[in-house]
Order: C-alpha cells, then sequence, then structure tokens
C-alpha cells in the first residue's frame, strides 16, 4: 500500500528541493500528490479561510487545504512546507497547519527550507507520517507484554531499557560513539542489571538515528523512527497514555515538540536548520564553565537568567556571550540559568510555534534531567512540564513497549 | 526583438507579441531549458542547488531560497531582453510566478536596466482588454 | 530554447464556434509530422520548432483571432508535470483564469485591426479626505 502524503507548499521546485522530498517519501513508501483545485475553488477557499496572501502559490496552497478538509481529494498524511525565511509563507503554513488539525485526522508535519535541504533530513519526518497512517494498531498499544529490549542510538548518548511485563528490570546509557559497540554496551549492562540473556530476549525494538544499522545487526522485530516512539515511551513513562499531551525532547542535536492524542502523533516539529538551541550547546556550555553537564541543572536553579545576557540565536555566538559575561564578573549560577533560559526559549520560538502546545507538556529526553533547564522552560510557558521518571529513556522504553507488538 | 514579458507564462503576452512580430522571453522557455538537459535528472523542474545559488547574483541570502531560485531564471532573461512588457494585477499566477517578492523583483530588475517597458492593465471587461491590446500593439509596432 | 522540440498549447477563446476536434482535424489536414493531442482548451502539438511554428502561421491565418497560442515547457504528458502522477500541474488554474478573458482580447483584438480608438482606463484615484470630512459632517 502506498501511502499518499498530500503536499502544500510553496518554493520547493524553485529552491531544488521538491526532489529531495520526492525521494524523502518515496524511501518510506509514500508518494507525494497535490490536492487537485480549480481557479474558482482558489478564489472560493481564499475567501472562506479569511487570509489573503499576496503569493499566489500560497492562495494554491489554501485552497488545497480546503478540498482536503472537505473531503474532496483523499490523502493519508499531509505535509505542510515553505522557504525558511518568508514570513507571508510561515503566517500561512502554520495557520494551514491549524485548519487542517482542526478539520481532518489526518496526521500533519510541517517544515520550512533552504536549498541545502536533503531528502536524508526529511527521512524522520516522512517515516513518521507513514508509521501513524500504517502501525495504528501497533501505536495503540498501552501495555509491554513478555520480555523485550528497546535500543535508542542518538545522536549524543545510546540507551538501552530491558522490560518484562509492563516494568522496566533494565537500563543503561552511554555517550554514542561506535553505533553497535555502544548499543551492546547498554544492552549488556541493562540485561546484568535484569538478570537476563541475550537469547531470552523475545522481540527488540530500535530507534534512534542509528535504528536501522541497529535493527540489522539485533535482527530487531522493531525498527522505527524516534518521532512516534519517542512518544509511545513519554506517555507510558508518564502514565499519560489517554487524553492529549504535548512531547516536548531537548536533543542533543535536533529538538522535537510533538502534540499526541491517546500516545499517538497528529503534529510535531523537528528542529532542521539550526542547532543553536539543543542538548549540544548546554554541553558547549559545560566545558567553558569547566563543569560536568550533570552539575548544570542545579547550578541554573540558584542563578537568575536575568543577571546575565545570554540571547543569541547561534551556539557560536552564546558561547561568545557566555564568555563576555563571565568576563564581566557574572556568576557561574547566573550565566548557567541564562544558558537554559536561552535554550528554552529558542525552543519556544521556534518548534512550539509550529504546533498548539496541549496539556500536560511532558518533557523528556536526557536534558530533561537539568533541573534548570525544566525550571526555564517551565517559566517561558508558563506551566511546569511534568518529567516523568527515566525521563532519558523514552526512545528505548517506547521501542521495548512497541516491540512486544510483535510477540 | 527579444520582448520580456511579466507574468513569464503569460498565454495571453506571449500570444501578443509572437503576434505582431517580436520573441517573447517567457518561463516556458527558461524551464524548457531546463529539462531538456537530459544531464540532469532533479524532477521536476531540473533546478539544481547551484542555479538557486546563481539567485545571489539578485537577492541576498537573508532572501527565501524560491525567492533566489527563481530570479536564477528571470534574471538573465530580463538581462537578454530589448524590451518587456509588465501585465498589472492578473487575477492569478501560478507555478513560475507564485511568489509575489519575486514578482515584484522582477517588475524592479525590468526598470533598472533601463529598457523600453510598458505597463498595461489585465483586462476585466471588454473596454478594458481593447486598451490593454491596443497598448500592446501600438508599443510592440514601435519597437521595429 | 532547444531547436529540436517546440511543444504548444492553442487555446480556443471560450465565445469561437470551433471545436477543439474541428481544430485537431484542421491541424492534421496540414499533413505535418507533428503530434497533435486534443485537450478540453484546444489542443497541444508538439514536433519540430519550424514545423510547429508553420502550423501557428496558419492557424493564425485561417483564424485571425479565436485562437491563441503559447509554447509549454513540458512535453506532451511528460511524467514530471502529468496530472495523473501528481494532480494539477501549477499553472493549471492561471491558463484557466486567462481562457476566461480571451473572449475580451479577442475583440481587443478586432478592434485594433479595425484602428478602432480606445480609452486608456483611468488611474483610480483616492477620495479625497476633505470631501468624506464633509460627508461625515453633513450625515450629523
Amino acid at each position: 500500500m502506498t501511502i499518499k502524503i498530500a503536499q502544500l507548499s510553496c518554493g520547493t521546485e524553485y529552491s531544488s528541493v521538491q526532489y529531495e522530498i520526492e525521494k524523502a517519501a518515496r524511501s518510506v513508501g509514500a508518494k507525494v500528490v497535490y490536492p487537485d483545485v480549480s481557479y474558482a475553488d482558489i478564489n472560493d477557499a481564499v475567501k472562506r479561510f479569511g487570509f489573503n496572501p499576496r503569493s499566489p502559490q500560497l492562495k494554491l496552497m489554501i485552497a488545497r487545504a480546503i478540498s482536503l478538509a472537505d473531503g474532496k481529494y483523499d490523502a493519508d498524511a499531509v505535509f505542510i512546507t515553505t522557504c525558511f525565511r518568508c514570513a507571508e509563507a510561515a503566517l500561512v503554513r502554520n495557520e494551514l497547519r491549524r485548519f487542517i488539525q482542526e478539520n481532518t485526522k489526518l496526521p500533519v508535519v510541517t517544515y520550512s527550507f533552504t536549498e541545502r535541504l536533503k531528502a536524508s533530513q526529511l527521512l524522520t519526518r516522512m517515516e513518521a507520517l507513514v508509521t501513524i497512517v500504517t502501525r495504528k494498531e501497533l501505536l495503540a498499544r498501552e501495555r509491554q507484554t513478555g520480555l523485550t529490549a528497546g535500543i535508542d542510538s542518538g545522536s549524543s548518548t545510546t540507551k538501552a531499557v530491558i522490560m518484562e511485563n509492563n516494568k522496566i528490570i533494565g537500563k543503561d546509557w552511554t555517550t554514542s560513539g561506535d553505533v553497535v559497540q555502544s548499543a551492546q554496551l547498554v544492552l549488556e549492562n541493562a540485561m546484568k542489571e535484569a538478570g537476563v540473556e541475550l537469547k531470552q530476549i523475545e522481540a527488540m525494538g530500535t530507534t534512534g538515528y542509528g535504528r536501522f544499522t541497529l535493527g540489522k545487526y539485533f535482527n530487531a522485530k522493531l525498527v522505527q523512527e524516534e518521532l512516534t516512539v519517542n512518544s509511545k515511551g513519554a506517555v507510558w513513562l508518564a502514565n499519560r497514555q489517554r487524553g492529549e499531551a504535548t512531547i516536548l525532547d531537548i536533543g542533543g542535536m535536533d529538538n522535537k515538540a510533538i502534540t499526541v492524542r491517546d500516545g499517538v502523533p497528529d503534529n510535531f516539529t523537528m528542529g532542521g536548520i539550526c542547532a543553536g538551541a539543543s542538548g549540544r550547546f548546554l554541553e558547549m556550555v559545560c566545558k567553558r564553565l569547566k563543569i560536568p553537564i550533570e552539575d548544570l541543572g542545579a547550578l541554573a536553579d540558584k542563578g537568575d537568567w536575568r543577571n546575565a545576557k545570554m540571547n543569541s540565536y547561534c551556539s557560536v555566538f552564546g558561547i561568545q556571550d557566555l564568555v563576555t559575561t563571565l568576563g564581566e564578573g557574572k556568576s557561574f549560577e547566573d550565566v548557567a540559568a541564562a544558558a537554559c533560559h536561552s535554550v528554552a526559549e529558542q525552543v519556544y520560538e521556534q518548534q512550539l510555534q509550529e504546533i498548539d502546545v496541549r496539556h500536560p507538556i511532558i518533557q523528556v529526553g536526557g536534558t530533561s534531567l537539568i533541573s534548570g533547564m525544566v525550571t526555564a522552560v517551565g517559566e517561558v510557558l508558563g506551566e511546569r512540564p511534568i518529567v516523568p521518571p527515566n525521563s532519558q529513556y523514552i526512545g528505548a522504553v517506547g521501542g521495548a513497549l512497541l516491540s512486544s507488538g510483535f510477540l | 526583438m527579444k520582448v520580456f514579458i511579466d507574468p513569464p507564462n503569460s498565454l495571453i503576452l506571449f500570444d501578443l507579441v509572437e503576434r505582431f512580430g517580436h520573441e517573447p522571453l517567457s518561463s516556458m522557455a527558461a524551464i524548457q531549458n531546463k529539462i531538456d538537459n537530459v544531464e540532469v535528472d532533479m524532477p521536476p523542474m531540473n533546478l539544481t542547488l547551484e542555479d538557486v545559488i546563481k539567485g545571489l547574483k539578485y537577492a541576498g541570502v537573508e532572501v527565501p531560497s524560491g525567492v533566489r531560485g527563481r530570479l536564477s531564471l528571470w534574471g538573465p532573461m530580463i538581462e537578454e531582453a530589448d524590451a518587456a512588457i509588465i501585465m498589472l494585477d492578473p487575477p492569478f499566477n501560478f507555478g513560475c510566478v507564485g511568489c509575489e517578492r519575486s514578482n515584484e523583483m522582477v517588475k524592479y530588475l525590468i526598470k533598472r536596466r533601463g529598457i523600453p517597458s510598458i505597463s498595461v492593465n489585465y483586462p476585466n471587461n471588454e473596454e478594458e482588454a481593447k486598451a490593454t491590446v491596443g497598448q500592446i500593439k501600438e508599443f510592440l509596432e514601435g519597437l521595429k | 530554447m532547444s531547436e529540436e522540440r517546440e511543444t504548444r498549447i492553442f487555446m480556443i477563446s471560450p465565445e469561437s464556434m470551433i471545436t477543439p476536434d474541428q481544430l485537431v482535424r484542421t491541424i492534421h489536414a496540414m499533413g505535418k509530422e507533428v503530434t497533435v493531442k486534443e485537450t478540453c482548451y484546444g489542443c497541444l502539438v508538439e514536433g519540430s520548432r519550424d514545423l510547429v511554428k508553420d502550423i501557428l502561421a496558419e492557424v493564425r491565418k485561417k483564424h485571425p483571432y479565436e485562437i491563441f497560442s503559447k509554447v509549454r515547457a513540458y512535453p506532451a504528458g511528460d511524467p514530471r508535470r502529468c496530472r495523473a502522477q501528481h494532480g494539477t500541474r501549477p499553472g493549471y488554474a492561471q491558463l484557466e483564469a486567462e481562457w476566461q478573458a480571451l473572449p475580451w482580447v479577442q475583440n481587443g483584438l478586432m478592434c485594433a485591426d479595425k484602428g478602432e480608438k480606445y480609452k486608456l482606463p483611468e488611474e483610480k484615484k483616492q477620495f479625497s479626505a476633505e470631501k468624506f470630512k464633509k460627508i461625515c459632517e453633513a450625515k450629523e
């Protein structure tokens, strides 16, 4: 079955990225389609939608969205994408995303591209759209059964979890080095803690950047992108399997904001163009402060970000700000708080503008262990996020939980 | 003479320019050049990263990539043109001219080149069409 | 532009009595080695540039005001732009819009050939604030 992803876009062909979009879709068994609209449809659609952009291609996007909402055109998922740095398109993109969510049940992802976009950058997003459509039953799974393992091979860290009868019985993490070696190490340690051997494991799920390599190596039953797997792990850990939630994962390289309904994502964004506000920036800050990252949170909680200026979009300039601030004699505590605040602000400005935040907010991933980071997110959003226990293991837990569906 | 038409994909302008004995410079020609290039396999348009980079000649990197990609196609045609016809307020332009920022820049580039040009209204009734066709005919005949 | 191929759209003005079928037969009757594809608006002709230009000249001679034409970048049925593959191509709605204006352009061409005078459209001027103020005050 070929999944039809309806593309609502402006500028893709002239930015030389249309080919890459279609390549990404093809590689996950999907096909990009454009809802058919006529000249009269466009006039009516723009009037009905109530937003009249100057650019004709954006009017066409609106008409195509309305055609989907009215059920005149059949698609399985929606991909909304426009040029990075175009203000008019950014407004339309977000409002159409909202419109699609309010008027259809189709999963939707938004993206702003530059001419340097490559298919590989879109792969995870496209794969997630396809997973949501094709693995509905699997994603509805709320309990882990049997003895299963999950491995999350992330850009910064690799995590493994062993689960038995809906309980975590072993876990471990390490910084990511060689994909297979890092995974072997954490899996062995997790198995040791659980008191089980590899041959006893009934099913395994892999996710994260190294999922394909690990899936092949361990002959995993489930090899799935981190957007859907992490969502399942997050709602399981937070015991919020039913209802709505927003999952916020400030990762090592890309930040994810996912809205879920009953644990299944219906909209998500992932940072793509700039990694200025990510876990990697916090690592750079710790290096400059000469403190272990484990200490950053407590330090930040003692400080006040208002005392230290650190508001650059770029991690390089961010560190420059930090150097200047330290040079002015500001305290480590204030600087640590400012670093966390700067990341939280950027996540709010970038990812969280592309989704409609639903409550509760569940903060997960390695950075959720940095208490100052959670405080900063809470301050920016006006609501302290829930951080479930083992919040850094979402991907591994999701892998173990979902792979048990194959038993 | 080579006459650049704006919108560059307009059927009416292309037809009138040819009809009155000139060569229209259109987006169709620019895109045909791209898609007939068998050495590139980037469907649907064979527009590549290098093309978008060429657009930097007309707009800086802070300008969206779609604008630069479009200008990399229209810009050289405007440079090549001996004259230009601009149709104001067409009802909709899609595909080739879907970005209003690019469209504004095209009009400006024509003005900056200083070639003979004429701006006419998109006809909304018979009377207006009489004027539009009449103006275009006189302009094109005057170029001979 | 490539010298080898020209793909050309021939669009019949909606007020014309010529049907796409008649147009296609007329072109076929010219006996040129080109491909002609009937469409809802007229036809697509594809072949070497010289032949297609000859056809254009003959069509113009036969129907000077009712048929309009422009070149098309993509060959007929090209999967990169084929409607069956993805849905309508981006320029479709624009062609639809221009098609609706063709009867006026047709009439404009006839008038121009007769040398009829035309009236330049008046520039829309903003209503003066003074006058508007007076109206407002008068209503009070």
